[in-house]
């Protein structure tokens, strides 16, 4: 039996030891100076106290933070109204959903190229607001895109992030036994309360699963910071590929042990996510 | 109509961005502060007369997402199976740790994979792209096919070899067909995840794996904003054709059975 369940593990924890542990790895030694493009060196853990005295990188970090905490947690509100405002539709008029799909199918660099068009500021809004005599200069209209406050960004995730929200939560309500509902509207609770003790609890690990997912993807990503183009202070992604392409090859340790410190703070991140949500889900029960 | 709102902010979200893409496609000269813009078929023209890079890039991203797909599906299908259907210690641990390729930053082991790929020669080449690739999309096809494989259950599995049908016959004729909807949904992501992403194409094609995505992003960041509305739409279109064809093709199938 046990070797049964390892031959048919292998063709997956081949590849996955090969390609995504060997890449962490090396990830790792090359930030600790080990098996550099210029040769071996020896193991050290100076890029690391580098990484601690280096301004910019804890600005890059609040920025990368606060982007992925909003644009993940407006995802997951905004879905979950969409959803639940679907639910309530018949299930024939319930299809027109199906357009949150374009949010879906558009990669990441062609959502950040609508937000270039609908909000830089000689875009389409600021040209309404010129048309109807609100502003009167392309410099009037507020620089959305350019001043670090990663506003363009959050916008451009919750565009690919709504529609994956509502797909995910969409999945459990759309599914969901109406009796429960009729029980408890009998039963004397409210329309808040039903969905406070009956339909929210059932909706929670989807909605977990969305955040965590649409969170950590913000927090990597390269596509959509690197064509919005806000660089001071950039996101840790954009951080990264500076001191990667941009700087000599002396640099590259630090870029690999930002690198390090990222795929740390992902992975325990996602574990203590999980833990906290199964907490809160077990307390809620005993209540 | 107490379904509007509903209607209007779907419109909003997802419908008017299209209308803007059509809109600034056709009208390459539209500038500020116009409202309306004068349209015309520069664009179309434009692809029209050089459709060579246009043409390599989308059978570029085309046949590597595409291959994309197959290779997941091929490392995942026993390894789906074995999860589904066997409990051993640390099951929970490892399929925690099977998801992390999706869920941490690609570039962490990407950049680190990089170095080994320019050793082994595999860096700037398809078969390099379609790896990395298939390495942050499989949990995608994993979670998929686990949920078909627990869905189904093992009986049909043990009736069927019972009347002393081969395992690979069990496989083609038993479990395939009842597999094809969670293989269906689980390409379909992975597909969208190959043929979107961008960072990862350029980092380890580096350049000489022509991409869809390398194609637009150059027309996006620079002032021809029309014809990259252009190619925007076509990237729009070319999955939605693809999961149409998907879909028809399942149905045609089914049908196909039933009436056997």
């Amino acid at each position: 039996m046990r070797r049964n369940v390892i031959l048919g593990l292998a063709p997956l924890l081949l590849p996955y030891c090969a390609l995504f542990c060997a890449g962490l790895t090396l990830t790792l030694a090359q930030s600790m100076g080990l098996f550099l493009p210029l040769g071996p060196g020896e193991a050290t853990l100076e890029y690391y106290q580098a990484l601690t005295r280096d301004q910019g990188l804890g600005l890059s970090l609040r920025l990368s933070l606060f982007v992925a905490f909003f644009s993940a947690a407006g995802s997951v509100l905004g879905g979950t109204v969409l959803a639940l405002a679907l639910w309530r539709m018949p299930p024939g008029l319930r299809r027109v959903g199906v357009v949150s799909k374009i949010g879906l199918i558009l990669p990441h660099v062609a959502v950040a190229f609508l937000v270039l068009l609908m909000l830089s500021q000689t875009g389409l809004v600021s040209s309404a607001l010129f048309q109807l005599g609100l502003i009167s200069t392309p410099e009037e209209f507020p620089n959305i895109l350019h001043t670090g406050s990663g506003l363009g960004m959050i916008l451009a995730f919750l565009l690919k992030g709504v529609p994956f929200a509502l797909l995910l939560i969409g999945a459990v309500l759309f599914g969901f036994d109406i009796r429960l509902i009729q029980t408890a509207r009998m039963l004397g609770a409210g329309p808040l309360r039903t969905f406070w003790s009956v339909t929210l609890p059932r909706l929670l690990p989807a909605m977990h699963s969305a955040f965590i997912i649409l969170f950590l993807y913000a927090f990597g990503s390269f596509d959509i910071p690197f064509v919005l183009g806000e660089s001071h202070p950039g996101m840790l992604s954009i951080r990264v590929f500076d001191i990667f392409f941009h700087r000599d090859l002396s640099q590259r340790p630090q870029a690999m042990a930002i690198l390090t410190v990222m795929f740390v703070f992902a992975a325990v991140f996602a574990m203590l996510y999980n833990r906290f949500a199964a907490y809160m889900d077990a307390w809620r029960r005993k209540l | 109509m107490r379904h509007a709102p509903t209607m209007l902010v779907l419109a909003f979200l997802f419908l008017l961005p299209v209308l803007v893409l059509i809109l600034q496609a056709g009208a390459p000269g539209w500038r500020y502060p116009e409202l309306w813009p004068e349209l015309g078929l520069d664009g179309v023209r434009f692809l029209a007369t050089r459709p060579g890079p246009f043409l390599t890039a989308l059978t570029g991203s085309l046949g590597y997402s595409l291959a994309t797909v197959v290779l997941t599906l091929s490392m995942t299908i026993l390894p789906a199976k074995a999860l589904a259907y066997s409990s051993f210690r640390g099951k929970t641990l490892l399929e925690g740790l099977l998801l992390l390729p999706a869920l941490v930053p690609a570039m962490t082991f990407s950049m680190g994979l990089h170095f080994i790929f320019i050793k082994i020669g595999l860096a700037d080449t398809a078969p390099g792209v379609i790896l990395v690739l298939s390495m942050i999309s499989y949990p995608y096809m994993l979670r998929a096919l686990t949920t078909g494989y627990t869905l189904m259950g093992r009986e049909y599995e043990i009736c069927a070899r019972n009347l002393g049908a081969s395992k690979w016959r069990v496989f083609l004729e038993v479990e395939l067909p009842q597999l094809l909807p969670a293989m269906a949904a689980g390409g379909s992501v992975v597909f969208l995840v190959a043929f979107s992403e961008y960072f990862l194409v350029f980092l380890i094609g580096g350049g000489s794996v022509a991409s869809f995505t390398g194609y637009l992003f150059p027309l996006i960041t620079s002032s021809n904003r029309g014809l990259g509305a252009l190619v925007t739409l076509v990237f729009l279109a070319v999955p939605i054709a693809l999961f149409i064809v998907l879909e028809l093709g399942l149905y045609r199938y089914h049908r196909k059975r039933r009436m056997r």
